[in-house]
């Protein structure tokens, strides 16, 4: 199935219910069961909450557009922003056990996707996600 | 989210409804804390709510932490499906002690 979405939202962190209902609903039309369609969902949130907070430090009126893509055996997720670039350096997930608070959506977003790229342009900072279709993960 | 806060006996139980996420979280945590300072137990409901997020997540961690410094107890129950999908994916459902119903958790020392 051919698909292409692309969002463009404010980082307003009250909007994102309304897009992650949205993805839940996309991703169950590709053949996702319905833990997994959360997973997902959670996990393009986590992305999203990581701009809000680090890239726009909060700011409601930043821009963060969200492509989506379906090809052949996955799906693409590009989230791009033009605030803040990420530290390299901070972007870890939390040691298993800890009671450290930091890296939680970090490990939501590596356990959820099958590939995950950070990159830097003149357009801005993005976040790639990618999943595998269920059959293709088999 | 809503809170409904209650008390028995020496236990402060929150009961949750709604998403816990980015926007929620801190009113979720100044509720914790208030009642860490109030009662020697705090016994979280997660039975009601739809979704919770690492923000969430991490109010939890504190609210342990902050727990363990005033020598508190903090327990989880009622935690559905979802919740519980969350819980294993941030890789904290053995951090705390959680039990399956309120009775269960008001037994916990």
């Amino acid at each position: 199935m051919i698909f292409r979405a692309t969002f463009v939202i404010s980082s307003e962190p009250r909007l994102l219910p309304a897009l992650r209902g949205a993805m839940e609903q996309i991703t169950a039309v590709f053949g996702w069961n319905q833990t997994d369609c959360r997973a997902i969902a959670l996990a393009l949130q986590e992305a999203l909450t990581n701009k809000i907070r680090h890239a726009y430090h909060n700011r409601p009126d930043g821009v963060i557009t969200m492509e989506i893509q379906a090809r052949e055996n996955d799906m693409e997720f590009r989230l791009t922003d033009q605030g803040d670039p990420p530290d390299p350096g901070k972007i870890c997930a939390r040691a298993a056990g800890s009671l450290t608070p930091g890296g939680l959506g970090t490990h939501i977003i590596r356990d959820v996707m099958d590939s995950v790229f950070y990159s830097s342009s003149a357009e801005g900072n993005h976040v790639v996600l990618i999943r595998r279709f269920p059959e293709a993960r088999i | 989210m809503n809170t409904l806060v209650r008390t028995t006996g020496q236990t402060r139980i929150v009961d949750l409804d709604g998403d816990v996420d980015l926007t929620s979280s801190p009113e979720l945590r100044e509720t914790l804390f208030e009642g860490l300072r109030e009662a020697p137990r705090v016994a979280l409901n997660l039975g009601t709510i739809r979704y919770i997020d690492s923000s969430g997540i991490a109010v939890l961690l504190e609210t342990l932490r902050e727990a363990q410094r005033l020598n508190r107890t903090f327990v989880l129950f009622g935690m559905n499906p979802s919740v519980h999908e969350v819980f294993k994916l941030t890789h904290v459902t053995r951090i705390f002690q959680i039990a399956e119903t309120e009775e269960q958790a008001l037994a916990i020392p």
